[in-house]
């Protein structure tokens, strides 16, 4: 391996990237953090309003 | 110039020429067969002592060898004397290659090459005795334990001379020249009606030349691939792919290992739910709450449904119940004949410990057949905490790729720029 010690030290920092990604959970997904939720949504889930509610949904099938 | 054995040192002899009475300096001694002027080019007898002229001709051009004649010069530890020049050429589909020889000469040790071709430079001896010759469908020769491939054979043909040379030379002749190729070495053959000479070259750096001659300027510049030309990339090739596989070893046991030590996997949630559907109505509803605990991690949300050509979608909101801080997002499930998939699974990045509930809002059209004649869409909902996520391996190894092929298409790149310009290559006759 240290013949191509640039590549070796490549290898080795894509390891580390991949186990901290691993250790703290990245993710690519789309996920939107609302602040301050009230109470009540738990009496009455009604009230909240999803980021996503607006859209239109249905993109896939035939 | 070179200090003999008796520490002597040698001379050269001084004539004139007998077609333009320039001074001609003979340094070969009684080796030089045939001499050319500088002056006026005429190609003379160098066994006669008059100096018979051999080959007249009108000089169209004057043509200044990069090395001089006279230069001196040490290579491999003995001290040459550039003593000729010539220039020579092979025509292929009508356009002339040229390149360059300078014969040079130690009383001691005999005469050496050199040749240059576009700034690549070979220095070269002839060969006593005959390769051993393997024909097939490419053409090799051995000498001793180093096997060189065919590279390509062709008519060359004087079309200058300067300087002196050990044999009969003149302006117009022309060999049959076949090259053999084992980078950085160099097998090169000349025939005529008469012989057949081989000689052998290595491939040599233009600016170690300079030093050795002590040149000024700089040599000529480097341009394209030459024959015989070492690959920057020999035996990188096979040891960047070796560390490529320890490397992809290393990275199957860290996404083996890794997950089972620093990942919790804890399944912290898990209902089933049905949804009939609620065209006037609001659909939402919250979860139990559950407790996610541990460092701050991710959250795996899974969707299992029934679907059957069939589309469903999920408003989703990780709320905590103490600070009110929620993730959002919806997510699609869509199960048709062959295509997607009854399953969802989306990861929430860190999310602190807490407790939290689930907003869910499934979503359907209310003419779907799964709605239809008094069914309903089943679902489970599977909430894990910190799960492992191994993608982040899968993008690594493909990162992981990157350096051997980027090294192996180059090494590719330049053995087929080395033998584009062969019988073999696009543009080759074999």
């Amino acid at each position: 391996m240290s013949s191509h010690p640039l590549f070796t030290l490549y290898g080795v920092l894509l390891l580390g990237a991949a186990s901290i990604a691993d250790y703290s959970g990245w993710s690519l997904s789309r996920i939107n953090e609302v602040k301050n939720v009230p109470k009540s949504v738990r009496d009455n889930p009604g009230v909240y309003r999803s980021v996503y509610g607006m859209s239109p949904h249905y993109s896939g099938g035939k | 110039m070179t200090s003999g054995p008796a520490g002597k040192v040698a001379k050269s002899v001084s004539l004139s020429c007998p077609s333009c009475g320039a001074p001609i300096d003979l340094r070969g001694y009684f080796h030089t067969v045939n001499v050319a002027c500088a002056h006026c080019g005429a190609i003379l007898d160098a066994r006669t002592p008059t100096l018979t002229i051999l080959q007249k001709f009108e000089k169209q051009t004057s043509i200044q060898p990069a090395i001089p004649l006279g230069s001196r010069g040490k290579l491999n530890g003995i001290d040459f004397e550039v003593i000729g020049y010539q220039l020579r050429q092979i025509v292929s589909d009508g356009v002339a290659y040229q390149w360059s020889e300078y014969l040079l000469f130690n009383p001691f040790q005999g005469y050496r090459y050199l040749t240059e071709y576009r700034g690549h430079w070979n220095f070269g001896r002839t060969l006593n005795a005959l390769p051993a010759m393997q024909m097939g469908l490419r053409r090799t020769a051995s000498v001793g334990a180093q096997v060189y491939r065919h590279f390509q054979t062709a008519n060359a043909q004087t079309v200058y001379v300067l300087g002196e040379f050990p044999w009969q030379v003149r302006v117009g002749d022309e060999v049959s020249a076949a090259d053999y190729v084992a980078a950085p070495f160099l097998l090169s053959s000349e025939t005529t009606a008469d012989e057949v000479v081989w000689s052998t070259a290595v491939y040599t750096d233009g600016r170690a030349l300079w030093q050795a001659f002590q040149l000024p300027g700089s040599p000529p510049p480097v341009s394209g691939v030459y024959e015989n030309q070492p690959s920057p990339y020999k035996g990188k090739v096979g040891s960047v792919w070796k560390t490529y596989f320890l490397l992809l070893i290393a990275l199957i046991v860290a996404a083996i290992v890794l997950p089972t030590m620093i990942n919790r996997n804890q399944k912290v949630f898990d209902r089933d739910y049905v949804f009939n559907g609620h065209p006037n109505g609001d659909s939402s509803f919250v979860t139990q709450p559950f407790e996610l605990d541990g460092r701050t991690s991710s959250v795996e949300i899974k969707t299992i449904t029934n679907l059957d050509n069939d589309w469903a979608y999920f408003h989703y909101a990780l709320i905590n119940q103490d600070t009110g801080h929620a993730f959002d997002f919806g997510r699609e499930v869509s199960k048709f004949s062959d295509e997607g998939s009854k399953e969802d699974r989306v990861i929430v990045p860190s999310v602190a410990s807490g407790k939290y509930y689930l907003r869910i809002e499934p979503e359907m059209d209310t003419n779907s057949p799964t709605l239809r004649f008094g069914r309903s869409l089943r679902y489970e909902v599977i909430v894990t905490r910190d799960p492992p996520v191994y993608w982040f391996f899968l993008v690594a190894f493909f990162l992981l790729l990157i350096p051997p092929i980027y090294v192996t298409i180059q090494a590719m790149k330049f053995e087929g720029a080395r033998w584009a310009e062969s019988d073999y290559g696009s543009g080759g006759s074999a």
